[in-house]
């Protein structure tokens, strides 16, 4: 398989959003490109790798799927920690879950340890006959948060590889956010107030 | 034909095997020149005023040999910003235009530039290149190499035809003497200087110079043109008298010592402990005057500063002021590199237990009870505070007094010099968990030592709610509950409770377990105890004997849940409900439909309007469940490797799911108590909604104006086909679970052994590590510190703090332990402190005198701003403006007192007794001193060499200082007609 020199980072993603709209489902299309109709209900949450290459950058993934159930959200939250992408997901056949993006944008918002986390909206079950979020609401929403958006099917395959592909290369792209120095920032001498009391080096003022 | 041939060859050879040193020298130069393109260089518009300062230059170097001896050859240029259509020259006449830089000699633009190359000062240059010995110590003294270096400057040029001028950089290079030519077409201009240490009395004044001047020109026509002159004098204040740093001296007397701005543990030192402002010059300048309009000479001159048209003013910053906040926080980073134990710090005799603290001791047992070895002194230092503040009595919320801390740290640190970190380290640990931290679970957003505190408050917390529930229940089984907030944590720790409520108190004997032991041992017989709701209605009509005896079964050791579980329910059915058939049962659990044969436990509140799906009359109840175990951010991280190591595989996430289904199965026993006769669809409605599907989807909610009808149409459902997987995760825990109410079920959450891993974890810190978590902390106070610092109008100050806010909320919010990143956020804290404290210091300075006008105080702040962010500043009105008038004070005073004369103030308190007019007259002092430099810049255009040569500029620079007299003429003469 992959070389592990040349994996570039490996990246912690985060999979959330309401119960039932297909979190699981999702990454296991990601993952093993395979789709079970009886996905049983994540409990607490479960954890899967990934290598993915994006641009000829080979990144690891590791991925975390939370419960929805509201219950399990007070363990979620530890999760949150350090993770540099982030999935939410709701069901695109059922206006409840997008009712509660909000929410979890701002549990995302209390939790996650990166301010600058890149985040992507992912409207599930396009397939499905019964649909009550329209395509604009979602990609109203996810403008106005600052979000990726996309609508998929977990069990057509839609819209599924090129999410988590997009989310990563967005990541990439995103500087300080992966690497493991983020230098930058200024120089001790970055404004006028240094130069008055060094005098100048190779330019001086006489006097 | 061949030899023809070859012979030709030969003849188209150039050989240069015999070349020179001097040759191959002068090549190079010309190759350089070629390289940058300077002989095809394109003419670029005037420069603007201030442009040489304002503007960036661009330096360029290449090495140049001359034998072996190598020479640096570096291009000076002024970056210019210009439209093409700026550019307007008639290359026709190319023929009669002078060279750039010889026009540059006469332009009055920029005069006296602040900042720039001495060469651009001295002549006014825009661009020119400096041939100088490559190594520092190098330097060309004897005459015959200047001569050499010159000739082969001079055949370069005039090979290449390059129009910059060239200098060569001679004698020692601090003595900054150059020779150089320009040449143009038709003339040339050579660059000369003098140099002296003294000035020759003949030439300190503006007539001396203007006959050196004339007599190097020595023009012949009769009548030349008058001589422009630009002047500058510049004072030195460095005396500021009474105007001087105004941070206070240090208070010797003060408790903490001799530490300077210490003010007590509240608050972080903070400014700078000497005046960062050093000198100030002033600038007196007359930009353009005729030589014939003033006089200067060695008994008058016209030249008083205070009628001087332009005034500018630059400020001399102390290199780096001792700073306490930089001092302080650099002397914490390095406090974090250090590597050495507690132990070794303090010697092992530390934690041997002597005498007069056995009883100290016992109590610090009674804390930590099963660590075997000795407690290492952080948390046995706790335990002390904490005893000692019991015999103090009962302080409540009151932090320990600032003896009893001084007496611990005394203790703690009999090496009083062992660095005040330490000592606010300590000042956290007694303080904080005890009184002012917030309650409830660890809050992430903290650092990991607060959240460690958290926790131990936390595990205190729940342990006294536990043992109030089981005291109240045992005593008072009326008032149960009642007294009692739903919530465990909200109980904010009193110091008075702890007493009873210590931990691994003996009233549990079974309890002593070593934090060595894993998490969740089964055998751990610790039960979670909920308060009861006090809403809970059917409680009320639990008869006091059996809540009695339900208190009492808790006192009894419980080897098991099931058991007490048992005897519970044997009590209730003899005591209450004999007729009820006896559910002994063996729960077989998938068709397990608890039928109503107990008593509801534990219900929290009602689940909206939903009944039970098989018995229509009961209520559904959400249980009090436990609450989840908090934990602090390594345990998190911890817990979650501890996941992810279990791999991706589908056992693994069997596993993992098993793992973390005690909270799911701790609620679904809650659950059962709550809803007697419940089932699996039932705990779904409330706990997973989406998984219970209704069989009419026209209705998923249920509408307060729906009938009956509805209602019971809207029951029916059934799981989601997930949920009915066989033996999927739910079913299994679902049928697993008995129905036991939270407070008497198995404690998710170990509050004894969670608050020993917290000691524990305190005290085996070292104390470097424990510097390096607290330095979040830290970097946060100087922050705020800073931030309360109230001085406005800094412009780089407002950038650098939010670039340190920046940085260090990104630094602080991974959690970082890397000391050399918190080092960088540390040096800019300092940087910020420095432009404080200077601006501190000229507000000060510069605000004495409050004016009555508005207009012209905002135009004094200005003023003082400015000073801060430009390396010169031209003083508005010069003489009389605002800041010219405090400017004259300033000197004014300073003179006084050089002189040893009174003040100002003085004078005017002795108006009185002697008349204020005989007394100023008798004052023959001036108010400025002598000038410290005097600068004259010198120029005419006149024909030379011979009366009808070309006018062509002349120009002369003179530095007059106390130890330095320069000279640096530039002079052109015609080649054409000469």
């Amino acid at each position: 398989m992959m070389n592990e020199d040349e994996v570039l980072t490996t990246l912690k993603i985060l999979i959330i959003g309401e119960s039932g709209v297909g979190k699981s489902s999702l990454l296991l299309r990601f993952t093993d490109d395979t789709f079970d109709p009886e996905q049983p209900a994540t409990i607490g949450v479960d954890f899967k790798v990934k290598t993915l290459s994006v641009e000829g950058n080979t990144t690891k993934l590791a991925i975390w799927d939370t419960a929805g159930q509201e219950r399990f959200r007070t363990l979620t939250p530890s999760y949150y920690r350090g993770a540099q992408g982030v999935i939410l997901v709701y069901d695109v056949s059922n206006r409840k879950s997008f009712q509660k993006l909000d929410m979890w944008l701002n549990e995302l918002e209390t939790f996650s340890t990166k301010s600058d986390i890149v985040k992507m909206l992912v409207g599930n079950k396009i397939d499905m006959d019964k649909r009550e979020v329209d395509r604009q609401e979602g990609l109203k929403f996810a403008r106005k948060h600052a979000m990726l958006f996309i609508e998929a099917s977990a069990k057509t395959k839609e819209g599924v590889q090129v999410a988590f592909e997009e989310l990563v290369e967005k990541v990439i792209q995103t500087p300080g956010l992966w690497e493991n120095d983020s230098r930058g920032g200024m120089s001790l001498n970055d404004r006028g107030n240094q130069s008055v009391s060094q005098g100048c080096g190779g330019y001086c003022s006489l006097l | 034909m061949a030899d023809d041939g070859q012979e030709s060859e030969v003849f188209e050879i150039t050989d240069f095997t015999t070349a020179s040193d001097w040759e191959r020298f002068i090549a190079r130069l010309e190759e350089v020149m070629h390289d940058w393109k300077l002989p095809t260089l394109k003419r670029n518009p005037p420069v603007k005023k201030g442009e040489y300062t304002i503007g960036s230059w661009k330096e360029k170097s290449a090495n140049v040999r001359y034998a072996n001896f190598t020479f640096t050859i570096t291009e000076y240029k002024l970056k210019q910003e210009y439209n093409e259509k700026d550019l307007t020259l008639d290359d026709e006449e190319s023929e009669d235009i002078l060279p750039e830089a010889v026009e540059d000699l006469m332009m009055m633009e920029n005069d006296f530039p602040p900042r720039a190359h001495c060469l651009c000062r001295w002549f006014g240059l825009r661009h020119f290149l400096v041939l100088s010995p490559a190594a520092h110590s190098d330097a060309v003294i004897s005459e015959s190499r200047i001569r050499i270096l010159q000739s082969s400057v001079s055949i370069a040029i005039s090979n290449t035809s390059c129009q910059i001028p060239v200098f060569v950089q001679v004698q020692q290079k601090w003595r900054r003497m150059y020779v150089g030519q320009c040449e143009g077409p038709g003339m040339r201009t050579s660059f000369d200087m003098v140099h002296l240490k003294k000035i020759p009395h003949q030439f300190n004044h503006l007539a001396g110079l203007l006959g050196v001047f004339k007599s190097k020109i020595s023009t012949p026509v009769s009548s030349p043109p008058p001589v422009s002159v630009a002047v500058r004098f510049t004072y030195i204040l460095q005396d500021w008298t009474n105007y001087s740093w105004p941070q206070l001296p240090p208070d010797f007397d003060a408790p903490s010592g001799s530490e300077v701005g210490n003010s007590g543990f509240g608050k972080l030192p903070f400014g700078a402990v000497e005046d960062p402002v050093s000198e100030l010059h002033l600038a007196t300048t007359w930009p353009s005057l005729s030589e014939d309009m003033i006089v200067d000479n060695d008994v008058y001159s016209d030249l008083d500063p205070i009628q001087a048209p332009q005034w500018s003013v630059r400020i001399r910053m102390m290199e780096k002021p001792q700073c306490l906040l930089g001092e302080y926080l650099g002397d914490f980073g390095k406090l974090c590199k250090r590597s050495e134990s507690v132990e070794q710090l303090l010697g092992r005799s530390f934690y041997q237990d002597d005498s007069d603290t056995a009883d100290i001791s016992q109590a610090l047992q009674r804390l930590t009870e099963p660590v075997p070895m000795h407690i290492p002194t952080l948390s046995s230092v706790v335990t002390r505070a904490r005893t000692r503040m019991h015999h103090k009595k009962q302080m409540e919320e009151e932090p320990i007094p600032g003896d009893i801390l001084n007496e611990i740290l005394q203790f703690l640190f009999p090496d009083a010099g062992l660095i005040a970190c330490i000592r606010r380290w300590s000042c956290c640990i007694f303080l904080l968990p005890l009184t002012l931290l917030q309650s409830g679970a660890p809050c992430l957003g903290s650092c990991l030592l607060h959240q460690k505190l958290q926790m131990l408050n936390c595990c205190i917390a729940r342990k006294i709610a536990r043992e109030n529930t089981s005291m109240s229940q045992s005593s008072s089984a009326v008032s149960l509950g009642t007294n009692i907030q739903p919530s465990l944590s909200s109980n904010s720790f009193l110091p008075a409770s702890l007493s009873q409520a210590s931990f691994g108190g003996s009233d549990r004997g079974s309890l002593a377990s070593s934090p060595s032991n894993k998490d969740e041992d089964e055998d751990d017989d610790e039960f979670f105890e909920c308060d009861e709701d006090p809403e809970e209605g059917e409680n009320e009509k639990v008869g006091e004997e059996e809540l009695a005896a339900a208190g009492n079964s808790q006192d009894v050791e419980m080897e098991d849940v099931e058991e007490k579980d048992k005897i519970e329910r044997t009590e209730k059915e003899e005591k209450e409900k004999p007729e009820k058939t006896s559910d002994d049962s063996s729960p077989d659990e998938i068709a397990f439909r608890d039928t109503v044969v107990y008593q509801p436990e534990g219900r929290l509140r009602q689940c909206g309007d939903l009944t039970l799906i098989c018995n229509d009359d009961e209520l559904l109840y959400i249980p009090i469940t436990q609450d989840p175990a908090p934990m602090t951010e390594d345990q998190l991280e911890e817990h979650a490797t501890v996941l992810a190591e279990l791999g991706t595989s589908e056992e693994g996430a069997e596993l993992r799911a098993r793992m973390q289904s005690a909270c799911l199965l701790s609620d679904m026993e809650a659950f059962k108590a709550a809803n007697p006769g419940c089932m699996l669809e039932d705990f779904v409605r409330w706990y997973s909604p989406r998984d219970y599907i209704e069989d009419d989807d026209s209705c998923n909610t249920p509408h307060p104006d729906m009938n009956e009808e509805d209602r019971d149409r809207m029951k029916k459902g059934k799981l989601s086909s997930r949920m009915m997987i066989p033996g999927n995760m739910w079913q299994e825990v679902w049928s697993q679970a008995k129905p036991v109410p939270a407070r008497r079920q198995k404690r998710l959450f170990d509050d004894t052994k969670e608050a020993e891993k917290v000691l524990h974890y305190l005290a085996s810190l070292k104390p470097a590590e424990v510097a390096l978590h607290l330095m979040p902390m830290l970097i946060h106070a100087a922050i705020i510190r800073i931030q309360h610092i109230e001085i406005e109008g800094l412009p780089s100050l407002t950038s650098l703090m939010t670039q340190i806010t920046q940085r260090a909320s990104k630094l602080t919010r991974m959690g970082s332990t890397d000391i050399k990143k918190y080092e960088e956020v540390i040096k800019q804290i300092e940087l910020a402190e420095v432009v404080i404290a200077r601006a501190q210091s000229l507000r000060a300075k510069f605000s004495q005198q409050v004016l009555e006008d508005d207009d012209k105080q905002t135009e004094l702040e200005k003023f003082v701003s400015s000073l801060l962010e430009q390396p010169e500043v031209s003083v508005l009105g010069a003489g009389r403006g605002p800041a010219g008038t405090i400017l004259h004070r300033l000197f004014a005073a300073a003179q006084r007192s050089a002189n040893m004369l009174p003040s100002e103030e003085e004078l005017l308190a002795d108006d009185d007794v002697v008349d204020h007019a005989s007394q100023s007259s008798s004052v023959s002092v001036k108010d400025f001193p002598r000038p410290a430099g005097k600068e004259f810049i010198l120029r005419t255009r006149v024909q030379r060499p011979t009366s009808y040569s070309r006018a062509l500029p002349q120009r002369l620079f003179c530095v007059l200082m106390n130890n330095d007299f320069r000279l640096a003429g530039a002079f052109s003469e015609d080649t054409t007609f000469f």
